[in-house]
Parts: structure tokens; sequence; C-alpha cells
């Protein structure tokens, strides 16, 4: 035998719409929820991977004012080195890796590229970028090091 | 030995009654280890309240018609099986992001809109007479397409699109699939007709690169990857001389 239960739930977000005469019947829009991105990791993961761009624009316009400070030469140019700093440096260079990590993964599903009229597998895609960030990273750190000495 | 029995939420609307939807729970047997969420929903309009409203039609995954909200995953009921959720309860929603008209049922005007607008069929400068005989392929020219061809427009990849959900006017997953669909085939020549819908604000660039819309798709489909692609190759036409040539 079968049961059935009214299971009145919380309203969900949303409006309904009124006929009007000869319109289109009244239906129910509902709208998404403010926590719509924690209801899934694969959004909430979305979410991270957006919002670590914000921090990192915050440390990129920072090094732009650094660098403008530093074109008066060495003579009063103290950059700043309090621990807090160190930390929150630390932090975006985290958030950076993940952005970049997330980034080139994605390559494979983007470019498109054929190589004697076969396309070039997804993988070998991403590796390449993975590759040419590594070089391109111990490239910049080389000539970084370089000028330091 | 006791009946085996599991129980089933299903969102009930009526326009004329209700203001918003609410949840029904619903005891039935799971009789059979091969019943699916359709099933259950078949076996309470048959049963338990025939007032019940919800689409479905080939029951073998083909038509993109039965499309819902299983436990809050957007999937054809036909193909979500009870012995996968059983002995916790299911709830069965509408597609999200869409509007509802009853019970399970939701509006997809906005889908069709959407779709008709990308012109989803072989568009020719010029048409052959048939006597002159067929658009012959060869198979790598129909592999650059085939996969964007599964498509069943069930809107499965729209109601797991947040970026759809917060802004309506974007063109969507599917649309885009199917765009990208006719403007690989080699026998189209209609990539420019389609361009001012898919390459608009509201058409791919609108698309932030969630990729659910690929995780819950039924067949296959990578929508998201049809998007991306498309971003890239409309970039490439408008950055290279040759880009906008005429095809």
């Amino acid at each position: 035998m079968e049961t059935v239960t009214s299971d009145v739930v919380k309203e969900p977000p949303g409006s309904a719409e009124a006929a009007s005469a000869g319109s289109a019947p009244r239906v129910y829009k509902p709208e998404m929820p403010l926590g719509w991105w924690l209801r899934q990791r694969h959004y909430f993961l979305y979410i991270v991977r957006e919002f670590t761009a914000l921090p990192l624009a915050l440390w990129l316009l920072w090094l732009l004012f650094e660098i403008q400070r530093a074109s008066t030469g060495p003579k009063g140019y103290y950059p700043p080195e309090s621990a807090a700093f160190v930390v929150f440096s630390v932090i975006v260079l985290g958030f950076a890796l993940y952005h970049s990590y997330t980034f080139l993964s994605l390559a494979g599903v983007i470019i498109n590229i054929k190589l004697l009229d076969k396309p070039i597998p997804s993988r070998v895609i991403v590796l390449s970028q993975f590759a040419a960030w590594f070089v391109a990273s111990v490239v910049i750190a080389a000539v970084l090091i370089g000028f330091a000495r | 030995m006791a009946e085996k029995r599991i129980t089933i939420r299903t969102t009930r609307f009526d326009p004329d009654k209700d203001k918003a939807p609410r949840l029904q729970s619903y005891d039935i047997p799971f009789a059979d280890e091969s019943m699916v969420v359709l099933d259950a929903l078949n076996h309470i309009k048959a049963h338990v309240d025939g007032s019940l409203s919800y689409r479905w039609s080939c029951r073998m995954g083909i038509c993109g018609s039965c499309g819902m909200m299983v436990n809050g995953i957007p999937k054809l009921t036909c193909n979500a099986f009870l012995r996968d959720y059983w002995p916790r309860s299911i709830t069965v929603e509408p597609l999200s992001n869409f509007p509802i008209v009853r019970d399970l049922v939701i509006d997809m005007e906005d889908f069709m809109h959407k779709l008709k607008s990308i012109k989803p069929w072989i568009i020719r400068k010029q048409e052959y007479p048939l006597g002159a005989g067929e658009h012959r392929q060869t198979m790598d020219q129909i592999d650059e397409f085939r996969q964007f061809s599964e498509c069943i427009n069930c809107m499965l990849c729209y109601a797991a699109c947040p970026v759809y959900g917060l802004n309506n006017e974007f063109l969507g997953p599917a649309a885009t699939a199917l765009a990208r669909r006719y403007n690989l085939d080699s026998r189209d020549q209609g990539i420019k007709e389609r361009l001012p819908v898919i390459a608009d604000a509201e058409g791919v660039w609108e698309c932030s690169f969630v990729g659910e819309c690929s995780v819950v798709c039924p067949k296959g489909v990578d929508p998201a990857k049809a998007i991306q692609q498309t971003k890239l190759d409309t970039t490439m036409r408008f950055v290279l001389p040759y880009g906008n040539r005429d095809e």
C-alpha cells in the first residue's frame, strides 16, 4: 500500500507570475539562492578558482606601485618586509599556483591543433603548457637572480 | 520478508492554487532492482496520485524529455536507478533555472528560442540540385563534429549552469554546442549567419567555464569544450588578417 505525506518545505526564492487574459499560463520563476555555490563541490571549487584572481590582482597592483617607487633609484627605497606582508605574499603565491594549474589544465579542452591532419591529444597539449610554464619560470628566476647579483 | 520500499519526494505546484512549489512525499514499493526514478513517478501517477505532472516519452535516454533534478543533480530520470539511492529517499524536482509550469514540468520556451537562434541546420550559399548527388564527407570530417551532434536537447546542461541561472540571457551550453556542430561540418557555409549570436556578449563570452554542463551531459557531449573553442575561433577570426575569410 502506498502512503502520501504532505511535506511542505520553506518557500524557495522566486516569484509566481500571474497570467493575464489571453497570455501564457502562470508560471513560477525560481531564483538562484545566494548560497548556490555551496551546494556542490564542483561549484565551490569554481568560485575558489575565480576568487583567487582578486588577491592576485591586488598583489600585482602593489608590485606596480613598488616598481614605480623603485624607478627613482635604490636611495630611499624600502620594500615592505613585515611578517604580515610575507604571509600575504605566500598566500597569494598559493592562489597564483592554483589559478595557473586550473588554467593550464583546461588548455587541453580549449586548444584544438592538428599535426599532419590529426588532432594533437589534449594530454599532450596540457603537458606542453606545463613544460612552457616551467621553462618560463626558470628563465625569469635566472634573470632576477642574475640582476640581484 | 518485508516488502522493500522507497520514499520519493516530488515537487508539487498548481499554478491555480499555489503561491510557490512545495514537496510531497510518496512511500512506494521498490519491487524491482531495474526500477528507475521515472518508473517510480509512473507508479505514483498510476496508483497513488494521478494529478502528478511530468514529461517523459521514450524511456531509453534518447528523447531527452524526462530531465529533472534528482537529489539536486540534473539527470534523465529514465537513467537514474533507484538502487543507487536506496535506502535513502529521493527528491525529484523540476530542472533548475527554468520557470515551473506545473509540478515537474518546466517552461522550455527560452531554450527553444535560443536553439532556433543559432540556426541548427546546414546552411548553403547555393543549394546543389538533387541530381548533383550527395555532399560527401570523409570520416575525419565527420569526427570533427560528431560528438556535438549527439546532443538530445534534454537541457540538463542548462540546469547545471549557474551562469544561465544568474543570467537567462546567456545563450547557454546546448545551443552553443549545436552551433559548433554545424560550424565544424564541412558541408555547412553558415558560420557568418551564426556569429552575431554566438560571438555576442550574451553568447560564448558570458561563459566563465564552470564546466558542470559537460559533467551532467547524459550523452557525453562536451558543451564547455564547444564554448571555449568557439571563444578561441572567434578571437582568431577577429585578430588574424585572414581570419574573417569568406567560407
